[in-house]
């Protein structure tokens, strides 16, 4: 019971937080709508034909381009390697300049701690 | 945090150990639709939301009592550590919502279609890169647990593994 009014609780939370940002992205939506002189089509979407160089994988019907998404698109096989090390990487950079220093700082500390009591006894 | 796996009982370490290690190989591979595709992506993630869940139920001790702290007597490590947290569950959400409403496989599945909507896009690029950097961030402030646990459950019970082993098989 008390188990299930916690994942209530924590899905709650969760609601609550997806209105708030839908209402936000929808809010800003109508804003940016009301603000641009609007004269047919958004400035994002391209004509048929045109390419995606930028990368965003939009097409002008509002569909995507799979293969920027989904990987269907044959993606090179190196690709998707570099990819996962890239975001390896970049956590072991993240946890290598918090941790390390924060390691020998302890470390530093138990040395130092250990010392005064050798000079006591 | 650093005591958890004293202070915790063993099989809740255990759980919570091989739990955080699904979760974070789960987010690699949905990191990376490329090397997934998109439905694994999409239904991943999906699951994602119960192991999460289970992931706060099972850190709900320490998340009550930071949160009756918060504004009075916490150390400096737990303050960040709760911060970091609400960041990540934030940007969790973010993630979630704006991955549902640019959805290819999982909605259209369930007969929902949202139209295409250009901003979700950006939001969902967004959160995710931001993801990446406060799990990096929640990583180096578990590290200690972290290697403690890994200590305990995996590489200790390997190690006296392989001698028991090797004596077994010389007195074959």
């Amino acid at each position: 019971m008390k188990t299930i009014g916690r994942i209530l609780l924590i899905l709650a939370i969760f609601s609550v937080l997806s209105g708030l940002m839908v209402a936000a992205v929808n809010a800003n939506g109508q804003q940016s709508i009301a603000s641009s002189d609007f004269d047919g089509a958004p400035s994002q979407f391209r004509t048929e034909g045109d390419g995606d160089e930028d990368g965003d994988g939009i097409r002008p019907g509002g569909g995507e381009v799979r293969g920027e998404r989904g990987g269907r698109g044959g993606a090179g096989g190196s690709r998707w390697i570099f990819g996962l090390l890239k975001n390896v990487g970049v956590m072991a950079l993240v946890v290598t300049v918090i941790a390390l220093p924060r390691s020998l700082g302890k470390k530093k500390r138990i040395q130092v701690a250990v010392n005064s009591v050798k000079g006591e006894v | 945090m650093t005591n958890e796996v004293q202070k915790n009982s063993t099989p809740q370490t255990k759980t919570k150990l091989w739990l955080d290690v699904l979760i974070f190989v789960a987010f690699l591979v949905t990191m990376d639709p490329h090397s997934s595709g998109i439905a694994i992506h999409e239904w991943l993630s999906l699951a994602m939301i119960a192991t999460l869940t289970i992931h706060l139920l099972l850190s709900w001790d320490w998340i009550v009592e930071i949160s009756k702290r918060f504004l009075g007597k916490v150390g400096g490590q737990n303050r960040i550590n709760y911060i970091v947290n609400w960041l990540l569950f934030i940007d969790g959400t973010m993630i979630m919502i704006s991955g549902t409403m640019i959805s290819e496989v999982v909605l259209p599945v369930m007969g929902i279609q949202f139209p295409a909507d250009f901003a979700w896009r950006r939001l969902h690029d967004m959160s995710a890169n931001i993801g990446l950097l406060l799990l990096g961030i929640h990583t180096a402030l578990h590290w200690s647990w972290i290697v403690i646990a890994f200590n305990k459950y995996l590489i200790r019970p390997v190690v006296r593994w392989i001698p028991a082993r090797q004596k077994e098989d010389a007195s074959i």
